[in-house]
């Protein structure tokens, strides 16, 4: 008689984290529908929703047109009448292909409703720099719609926050931009284990490296430039706090300040441009409600005010690394 | 500058097998030769209502009662009455900017004082329109920016053929529901510029959605000429890139936009999919209220005296004329034909229709204004995220 093992868990590349988590929510909640270019019978660009037509069906996991306008008009037409929706954009660059729906649209839906109608709807995409993506492929759009009042802005680093975050913003009743970063969908060096049920709030961020000299906040794949930083900083001798925010909106100020009082300096980092950018938004509430904590005038490490170039000296030149938030660091430090 | 006419409708440019069937049985009968005596009475009811709410809202506004812009349907209000005469309780639409009878004519054949048919009561309109925290929206949003998911009425915003992929995902989730519902959208000519019009019927047609685009084609967008919006004789056929059927209906006559309404409404229901129903008419004042003084100068004169000609109110008297619904008494009682918002007196209007309107507008009134504090709520439809 055969004895019935535990499963062997594996450890979870960032892409198949985000499977699991639309595999295990279209399982569990029967009016989450998905919607997108090329999601269903070819399981979408990068794979992430390989399986799950032949899983759950044509009418749950659609191939839509190459019209993101009307996708996202379509998603909000059905939450408007009970559904849950999953959209995905091809690549996070395409959406503004959609700006319309998702702006005046979506995100204004329960305002101007007086509450009547929620949008539980979730767009996620591909987005970032540092693989030659050039202007079309490699955006970090975020902060467009952190200034359209109504959506919350996911931006997770890890296997497991993406799983975590992603679980979280479906069962969410708002909408929810979802920034995945691509160059980590299948990074070897940051596989980790995923407990079952894992699930992470958004509005959370994390310490990803407790210290004591100077904070470094940042999200997605530039939270990695920090830790490596923080690794040439601690030769120095300098003792950086590395803080991943996870979601932009709502932002957890309340770690940056408490981090604040601890190291009373901080350089942020964010891919996008640095002009009206997520990383001055941080900068000004710091300036605004932590001015005692500071020591040294706050930084920023952001992408120069460029779109993002195809070939690699070039589009290195534009972005942050790991040499720039050193830099910033010690500029901040030595003040 | 451009000068077009209101015609009779041009003749159907669609291979026959592709326009749905307008016929009712063998015997050629169209859905209009199915109505009532009764029905029609109240077709001619609701025309009356639609052409008075305009009327005097347009005088509420003069003598400085509203605030805001008034965007007329003076002329134009068979659209709405022949196209939600036949429609279900449970069907849908999403109405624009000059169809604020839409809201509160939806399902009215059930009752107008009957709150809980599927549309809105003439108190929760008015209140709308005066702002006050009884609309349905608590006055966030201003003039025709309401809806109720409950009533299946879309909220309508000011992007242009912006609510007809909302239509489409809303009776896509009705088919996925197993449920057979039908959504009229209204839109004006201009907004089958957008690239969002082309995108939703596109992916509408893909699925064979039961989304209906009604456009009121009332030869202005805004201070510009269809004949530089659109480069075809009729909107309604740019159908044909979509492989779908576009009708033309006479606007200012409610049986025909009904009869072309009906058949698209009962193609759709039999899972055959969306189509287009132009419905040819003529702007009566500006774009808003704030446009007239310069309409009067964008507008040809010999234009507009044309497109004016063709009163709804009379086309339809005359029609129940000949039908023997009404004698020539009844059909000179209340004159409102032909009459300017400024000339039209409540002696041009029966009785109940002024009193009904009286109800919603005192309602109005003696509404409140929201609570200024409510203008920061609701973002979020969770607490924590104010």
């Amino acid at each position: 008689m055969a004895v019935a093992q535990a499963p062997i868990q594996e450890k979870k590349q960032y892409l198949n984290a985000i499977r699991d988590a639309l595999d295990e929510e279209l399982a569990l909640n029967p009016n989450l529908i998905c919607m997108g270019e090329d999601i269903g019978m070819l399981g979408g660009a990068f794979g992430v929703t390989e399986g799950l037509q032949a899983k759950y069906g044509a009418d749950r996991v659609m191939d839509m047109p190459i019209s993101e306008g009307a996708i996202v008009g379509t998603a909000v037409g059905a939450a408007l009448n009970g559904k849950t929706v999953m959209v995905e954009m091809q690549f996070i660059d395409f959406i503004s292909c959609g700006f319309d729906q998702i702006v005046n649209t979506l995100a204004t839906y329960h305002y101007r409703t007086a509450g009547e109608v929620s949008m539980p709807i979730v767009i996620r995409g591909p987005a970032g720099a540092y693989g030659g993506g050039a202007l079309y492929h490699s955006q970090m759009n975020e902060a467009w719609f952190c200034n359209a009042p109504g959506l919350k802005v996911v931006v997770p680093s890890t296997p497991s926050d993406a799983k975590g975050l992603l679980t979280s913003a479906l069962r969410d009743p708002n909408p929810v931009l979802f920034y995945e970063i691509k160059e980590l969908y299948r990074k070897r060096e940051i596989e980790e284990f995923i407990p079952e049920g894992h699930i992470v709030p958004l509005g959370k961020g994390a310490i990803r490296l407790q210290g004591k000299d100077v904070t470094l906040v940042s999200y997605g794949q530039n939270v990695y430039h920090c830790l490596q930083a923080a690794t040439t900083l601690a030769e120095q001798g300098i003792s950086a706090e590395v803080i991943d925010i996870r979601t932009l909106i709502p932002l957890d100020e309340e770690l940056i300040f408490e981090s604040l009082k601890k190291t009373s300096r901080i350089v942020v980092v964010n891919e996008a441009p640095m002009t009206c950018g997520f990383a001055g938004e941080i900068l000004a509430r710091v300036s605004e409600k932590a001015f005692d904590l500071l020591d040294a005038p706050p930084a920023r490490v952001t992408r120069l005010d460029t779109p993002v170039p195809w070939v690699k000296p070039l589009e290195l030149f534009v972005l942050p690394s790991v040499e720039k938030v050193v830099q910033a660091a010690l500029q901040v430090v030595n003040y | 500058m451009a000068s077009r006419t209101i015609q009779a409708p041009p003749t159907q440019s669609f291979e026959s097998s592709d326009i749905p069937d307008q016929r009712h049985d063998s015997t050629n009968r169209t859905a209009s030769d199915f109505l009532t005596k009764e029905d029609r009475l109240e077709m001619f009811r609701q025309l009356y209502l639609a052409r008075y709410f305009d009327v005097r809202l347009i005088k509420e506004k003069k003598r400085g009662r509203l605030r805001g812009t008034l965007y007329s349907s003076h002329n134009q209000e068979a659209i709405i009455v022949g196209a939600l005469f036949g429609l279900s309780p449970d069907d849908w639409i999403s109405p624009i900017h000059r169809d604020m009878a839409a809201f509160y004519l939806k399902d009215a054949r059930q009752g107008w004082r009957n709150s809980s048919r599927m549309g809105m009561t003439i108190q929760q309109v008015c209140a709308q329109v005066w702002g006050k925290v009884d609309s349905p929206g608590r006055a966030r949003d201003n003039w025709s920016h309401i809806g109720s998911r409950e009533k299946h009425i879309i909220h309508s915003t000011s992007m242009l053929a912006g609510t007809i992929p909302v239509a489409a995902g809303v009776v896509l989730a009705d088919r996925l529901n197993g449920k057979n519902t039908v959504c009229l959208t209204f839109n004006g000519e201009g907004s089958t510029s957008q690239g969002i019009f082309h995108e939703s019927i596109n992916f509408a047609a893909i699925h064979k959605l039961p989304v209906i685009t009604i456009i009121e084609n009332n030869q202005w967008a805004y201070g510009t000429p269809v004949s530089l919006e659109c480069p075809v004789p009729n909107v309604a056929d740019r159908a044909k890139g979509y492989g779908i059927p576009g009708l033309v209906a006479d606007g200012q006559d409610v049986f025909d936009v009904y009869d072309k309404v009906m058949a698209a409404v009962n193609h759709a229901r039999e899972g055959r999919g969306p189509s287009i129903v132009e419905c040819k008419t003529f702007r009566a004042y500006g774009h808003g209220d704030h446009d007239d003084d310069r309409a009067n100068k964008y507008r040809p004169h010999d234009e507009v005296e044309k497109g004016r000609q063709r009163d709804p109110i009379a086309i339809m008297k005359q029609k129940l004329l000949e039908l023997g619904d009404i004698d020539q008494k009844q059909a000179s009682s209340y004159p409102a034909e032909g009459k300017s918002a400024s000339d039209a007196t409540n002696q041009d209007f029966p009785p109940e229709i002024v009193q009904y309107l009286d109800e919603g507008i005192q309602f109005a009134l003696e509404s409140q204004l929201p609570d200024a504090a409510e203008g920061g709520m609701w973002v979020f439809a969770d607490s924590e995220s104010k």
